[in-house]
């Protein structure tokens, strides 16, 4: 049988065709895909990565909320360029606990990866509040509210850390019991500040 | 006709362009005639004008100051964007010669290339605003005048091939899509080069 | 070159017996007597896809205001950028693309099967709750329910509901398809299928997360891993529901508005199947340079170049069957719209293998050069195609002439500047960008701070904005249009045609 009689049979039979076409189009993912979920070396947390902590936690998960990723990549080339720009490239290690991962596919903004430590709390807090009152030529719109709402107002922060304690991230439970502690009396605008100025190289100096 | 198809054409293509392109259908000019009389003219304006508006201002691309680069590098730009105008002229000529037995458009290749150099003329000569070397200038005046360009390309066309309307409006949207295609591509090209090395530093 | 004849279906049916014996008599010798096509639910998901492109196109035209002015969200939720950018790509893919698709895929596949609606009350539910379930979900959106994941943003409780609605649409359209009356599937219920088929299995695995609050949860892939599946996932988005659905749209109204076959049925079997093949590999391209294995994004680069193939083997198909076809032209401003959306297609499936290409992906990753190439695609092929299609299947289904065949032409050239306009500006924006960005100067520091760099920017801005408002207003003829031609009117009921009962 050559390929248009197979092909003939296949256009006569539903299920023949919607078999092939799962069939034919799963082979991509199999290859692709599959080794690289398997691959524990991917998601291996590099040396000096440690998964996050109560405040930056709610930190990056306000930045997923207020889409700061359609804006922002936080994955640094090995470009030469880039490195000088932005600092050490960024590693596979550095993502494992990064639940989903933020590289970003467009940068309006500048890279964020290495944006810890490079500018004071209160630069960032005034920069996110109002962009344009430390940058006046920024388009980026600014988040006033962040500071109008406390960082665990629906206070789940423990039930947050143990979704990710299953998923595999090394939370202990005397952690988990002084989240919200960790987090009182903070705002939104604090949360996502901590986070981030913990974006640095992994093994980084810790700024004073 | 065939003689007075070279820059001479071009007033008369702001005013009367359906009258240019009809007398193109009517004759039939040769490639080589069309070849040095108009396209070659045409291609070298704006690298000439590139050169002058570079280096007698630099560019600007925006914030700063503006670009100044040395007169070597000018001049090897220059060269590539007026082998890239000639190439981009005489390849649609081609494209639109191959195409045209598919829309009942078969004529001498010296009608195609003429074609291209009547429908390219708009945007060529708007390139005077290379002499004003600064991006945003450069594309309020380039936009209309390929606006421009592609109406002569959809009414000109089926004038100058001598086909009915609805085929010269079909092949005129396939020329389209093979500009777009070597526009994007001219642009990839371009990139790959300068990451290869092959172009200004860039730290890749 | 053996063709495949689009199904005659829309002759005036015979005349059939009536009278309920008469009725039963004729059904068991194999006639459709008293059959009926169930056309109501495609009108009503072809207004709910003009309504959301409408919505979608002015929250798009909105935010590249916003990158223009950024205060004009005036402090509020809402409308801040990062919410609502989601919020239009949300409603042109899923309440836009998805409803077009639905509604095209239940006319056409009623046709070229020669038989109604497999479980039409189950295709009712499938198209009023994905509505429901798009509006829900972009107003979760702009609430900040996000998982973060392009084109898969909807938190958990959406992807749910999504996959109870696909299992429907699935159950729908295949069974409409086992219960054919003409054996042969012809080649666009091919890509239908695959829409269907390979969406599902992107979906289910791309959504794996555990639920923490109604609107948060985290996914099951971290870091790297989330990397390349996530890109599996919304690479092939782009190819099996932009591309492949809608290729869908065109093997069945094209062939249809021009009155001809399909140029090389042998073509489209091969183009099929290597699309389906190829186009799965290819999301790695969306990670060069990034911390991903080398092998990985190689074999996606390849895979992307390979894809321009088959994607240009439909092309020429598409525009070969239409050089055969140039008499209608005249009459038909819908033929207009399919015309040109193959030149786009053309270019966006040329463009995309092009920026798969490491050297070139070097300068163009992470700037607005993808998102003109994006917006050629969904402008130029995707917009186009349905437009064209709207075009066509509104006033078949309303029984009446489309209400200013005038408007529709400006609308073609409306939407021509729009997309044109639109993608030269990102060409400059992200041509400059990408390679200011990567610039040093002769000792070798970098020539343009970021902020300068974004600065000069604002042109090209402010001109992809005019674009869009271009594109948006021939967008408004159309609906206006649409209306009008349906205004006081309801679906005409079309039967299958009468097969020949004893």
């Amino acid at each position: 049988m050559n390929a248009v009689d197979l092909h003939r049979k296949l256009e006569r039979n539903s299920g023949l065709l919607i078999f092939g076409i799962l069939l034919v189009s799963a082979i991509g993912g199999l290859v692709q895909v599959l080794p690289s979920v398997l691959q524990d070396d991917l998601v291996t947390p590099g040396p000096g990565t440690q998964p996050y902590g109560p405040v930056e936690l709610i930190g990056r998960d306000l930045y997923i909320r207020e889409g700061c990723s359609t804006c922002h990549s936080q994955q640094v080339r090995p470009l030469l360029a880039e490195v000088k720009r932005y600092g050490p490239y960024s590693k596979a290690g550095e993502s494992a606990y990064d639940r989903p991962f933020l590289w970003g596919s467009k940068r309006t903004g500048p890279d964020l990866h290495r944006i810890g430590g490079k500018y004071t709390d209160l630069w960032q807090r005034m920069h996110l509040l109002d962009p344009r009152s430390v940058v006046p030529d920024s388009i980026m719109p600014g988040y006033p509210w962040l500071a109008e709402r406390a960082a665990d107002a629906d206070g789940s922060i423990q039930a947050r850390m143990r979704a990710l304690r299953r998923l595999g991230h090394p939370y202990t439970e005397a952690e988990i019991e002084a989240a919200p502690a960790a987090l009182a009396g903070l705002a939104e605008v604090d949360a996502l500040v901590a986070y981030l100025q913990s974006l640095r190289p992994p093994n980084a100096e810790a700024t004073p | 006709m065939s003689d007075a198809l070279g820059l001479s054409a071009l007033p008369r293509l702001v005013t009367q362009p359906m009258a240019v392109f009809k007398a193109l259908s009517e004759s039939a000019p040769e490639g080589h005639r069309v070849f040095f009389q108009l396209i070659l003219p045409l291609s070298l304006i704006p690298p000439v004008l590139a050169y002058v508006g570079g280096s007698a201002f630099g560019w600007r691309l925006g914030g700063g100051e503006p670009l100044m680069m040395p007169a070597q590098s000018l001049t090897l730009i220059s060269l590539a964007y007026f082998f890239a105008m000639v190439f981009g002229l005489v390849s649609s000529a081609a494209v639109s010669a191959w195409m045209a037995a598919t829309y009942g458009a078969q004529r001498a290749f010296g009608t195609h290339l003429a074609l291209a150099g009547l429908v390219a003329a708009p945007v060529i000569l708007a390139s005077a605003a290379h002499l004003a070397p600064h991006v945003f200038i450069n594309m309020l005046v380039l936009i209309p005048a390929l606006i421009w360009s592609l109406y002569l390309l959809y009414r000109g066309l089926p004038e100058a091939l001598a086909i009915p309307p609805e085929r010269g409006m079909l092949m005129a949207t396939a020329l389209a899509g093979y500009l777009l295609v070597a526009i994007v591509s001219l642009l990839g090209i371009t990139v790959a080069l300068w990451s290869g090395g092959i172009g200004p530093a860039i730290g890749v | 070159m053996e063709a495949v004849s689009p199904s005659p279906s829309d002759a005036p049916p015979l005349p059939k017996p009536t009278g309920g014996k008469a009725v039963a008599a004729d059904r068991a010798a194999g006639g459709t007597a008293g059959e009926r096509y169930h056309d109501r639910v495609a009108s009503w998901l072809t207004a709910f896809a003009m309504a959301w492109s409408i919505i979608g196109m002015t929250a798009g035209v909105y935010v590249a205001a916003e990158l223009v002015w950024p205060t004009i969200d005036f402090g509020r939720e809402w409308l801040s950028y990062g919410r609502l950018r989601t919020l239009h790509t949300n409603a042109v893919i899923f309440g836009f693309g998805v409803s077009a698709l639905m509604g095209t895929a239940f006319y056409s596949v009623q046709r070229t099967c020669h038989v109604p609606l497999f479980a039409p009350r189950l295709a009712w539910f499938c198209a009023l709750a994905w509505q429901a379930g798009v509006l829900a979900g972009g107003i979760s959106l702009l609430a900040g329910w996000n998982g973060g994941k392009e084109y898969a943003e909807l938190e958990w409780p959406f992807d749910i509901a999504i996959t109870v609605v696909w299992v429907c649409f699935a159950i729908v359209f295949f069974g409409t398809i086992a219960k054919r009356r003409i054996k042969p599937i012809y080649v666009s219920n091919w890509f239908y299928g695959g829409l269907i088929i390979v969406i599902a299995m992107l979906h289910l695995v791309n959504s794996l997360a555990i639920p923490v609050t109604l609107s948060k949860s985290y996914s099951l892939f971290a870091g790297a891993q989330d990397a390349i599946v996530q890109w599996w996932y919304g690479h092939n988005a782009v190819g099996f529901l932009l591309t492949g659905g809608f290729l869908g749209m065109l093997y069945y109204f094209l062939p249809k508005h021009a009155g001809r076959p399909i140029w090389s049925y042998r073509l489209s079997i091969v183009a099929f199947w290597a699309f389906t093949y190829s186009y799965i590999w290819a999301g790695p391209h969306h990670l060069h340079y990034n911390a991903v294995p080398e092998w990985v994004q190689s074999l996606g680069m390849v895979m992307s170049l390979v894809l321009l193939a088959p994607s240009w083997a439909t092309l020429v198909n598409g525009v070969m069957t239409v050089a055969g076809a140039w008499e209608k032209l005249r009459t038909d401003p819908a033929l207009k719209f399919i015309v040109l959306s193959l030149a786009f297609y053309g270019l966006a499936t040329f463009e995309g293998p092009m920026m798969s290409i490491r050297s070139v992906n070097v300068v163009s990753h992470f700037t607005d050069w993808t998102i003109g190439h994006v917006h050629s695609g969904a402008l130029g092929w995707n917009a186009m195609i349905t437009f064209g299609a709207f075009y066509f299947l509104v006033p078949r289904l309303m029984g009446a002439s489309l209400h200013s065949v005038r408007l529709a032409n400006i609308h073609f050239w409306l939407a021509l500047a729009g997309t044109m306009l639109y993608i030269l500006a990102m060409w400059g924006a992200g041509v400059s960008q990408g390679l200011l960005w990567l610039s040093l100067d002769d000792i070798g520091e970098l020539s343009f701070s970021f902020k300068d760099i974004m600065a000069s920017m604002a042109p090209y801005y402010a001109l992809r904005l005019v674009a869009g408002l271009i594109f948006l207003s021939g967008a408004l003829l159309m609906a206006y249009n649409l209306a009008m031609t349906g205004k006081g009117r309801r679906t005409v009921a079309a039967s299958p045609p009468a097969t020949a009962a004893a």
